[in-house]
């Protein structure tokens, strides 16, 4: 780091220090996604909406400033994706649960029909 | 039950490599250490359940406050082992029952383990943010193409005219942020054993000034880091009349650079 002329700030690590003094941004971004991912026993889902909603409020809140000046390199983050599509991802699913719906009550509808004509 | 405690990993190298003993660890209490098998080791330490079992964990993990501390403390042990050792950095939250639960992972991974720290090995990952003053960009990218033109008709067309240039004054300058991130990106990429973006982080969180138009990681050989600071202050150089900022961190954990999930 000696002869630097950059506002470079070293990544901390210092013995006697209690925590990282890295910026929280740099943090959670790092330990949130990224890393080697193995099944533990105890298995949490990072990616949880839930968490993933405050994860994209916190790391990507100039999302769509960056946009305008044409920057996207994360829309191929499926991570991030999946968040930000997670309003398409619900309609999607309430589209599938409706048409289940629609199959299940036209099949009940047959059957109802049916027995109605073989009563007649 | 309350009392019951299960083994949180932070990062995995050659056994016998040297390891942070006796830091502590993300529970209060619980310093880290070593387990070994099959030639690696797992840096770990002792977790209560009732704080770090399968549902206080969903729990906390929505609470900021507890976010923020084990981050940090995660990060704080990665960092120290990263002096010692080549490490693999493991995602935050991955716990096992107990030592043979760990031992198994060793086991069952070892390939792409191995593979991992051999590819890592000399190398080191550094983060390079470029930050620039909106102002000094929308200046750096041109006078307004009709500026000093004398305005025809009265004050509403004036007025019309200077909304037209600072829309264009503001396009121009977002033309320029993207071709001076590329630029970067692209120059700090072909140097570098590997690069990876991401997005522009919060203000909120990172207190940076400015816009942040590159946030890059790039994974450098140990020994071609005093390069890389003349690659930046370089870099930094040629776009000073941009107002461009360019911010190097490192040595970090090599977060970016392990085999990604399908």
């Amino acid at each position: 780091m000696e002869g630097s002329h950059l506002p470079s700030r070293p990544a901390g690590g210092l013995p006697g220090r209690p925590d990282s003094q890295a910026n929280l941004a740099d943090i959670l971004e790092r330990v949130l996604d990224k890393g080697i991912v193995i099944a533990g026993d105890i298995q949490i889902n990072l990616l949880d909406i839930e968490l993933l909603t405050i994860k994209l409020r916190l790391l990507v809140a100039s999302v769509e400033r960056a946009r305008e000046m044409g920057i996207n390199w994360w829309e191929g983050d499926p991570s991030l994706q999946s968040a930000e599509n997670g309003g398409n991802e619900l309609e999607r699913e309430n589209r599938e649960l409706r048409e289940r719906l629609e199959r299940l009550e036209q099949r009940l509808g047959l059957e109802q029909g049916e027995e109605s004509s073989r009563a007649r | 039950m309350p009392d019951e405690l299960a083994i949180w990993a932070y990062c995995v190298a050659r056994a016998g490599d040297p390891l942070p003993e006796r830091l502590p660890g993300v529970a209060a209490e619980q310093p880290v250490s070593t387990i070994e098998h099959g030639g690696l080791a797992a840096l770990v330490s002792r977790v209560p359940l009732a704080e770090f079992g399968e549902q206080p964990l969903r729990r906390n993990l929505n609470e900021f406050e507890w976010l923020e501390r084990v981050a940090r403390r995660h990060e704080t042990v990665l960092e120290h082992a990263l002096e010692q050792a080549t490490i693999v950095p493991l995602r935050l939250c991955t716990i096992f029952g107990d030592e043979q639960g760990a031992r198994r992972m060793l086991e069952q991974q070892r390939e792409s383990l191995s593979a991992a720290l051999d590819a890592l090995a000399g190398h080191a990952e550094w983060a390079v943010k470029l930050l620039v003053d909106p102002a000094e960009l929308e200046a750096a990218a041109g006078e307004p193409e009709a500026a000093g033109e004398p305005a025809p008709g009265g004050s509403g067309a004036a007025y019309m005219l200077r909304r037209r240039d600072e829309r264009r004054a503001r396009e121009a300058a977002d033309r320029l942020a993207a071709e001076l991130a590329d630029d970067v990106h692209a120059q700090l990429r072909d140097w570098a054993s590997d690069a990876m973006l991401n997005p522009p982080q919060n203000r909120e969180l990172s207190g940076h000034e400015g816009d942040m138009l590159l946030n890059g990681a790039y994974l450098v050989e140990t020994a071609k880091v005093a390069q890389l600071h003349e690659l930046v202050a370089e870099l930094q150089e040629r776009h000073r009349r941009l107002g461009a900022r360019l911010e190097l961190s490192g040595p970090l954990p090599p977060y970016n650079f392990v085999p990604r999930p399908a």
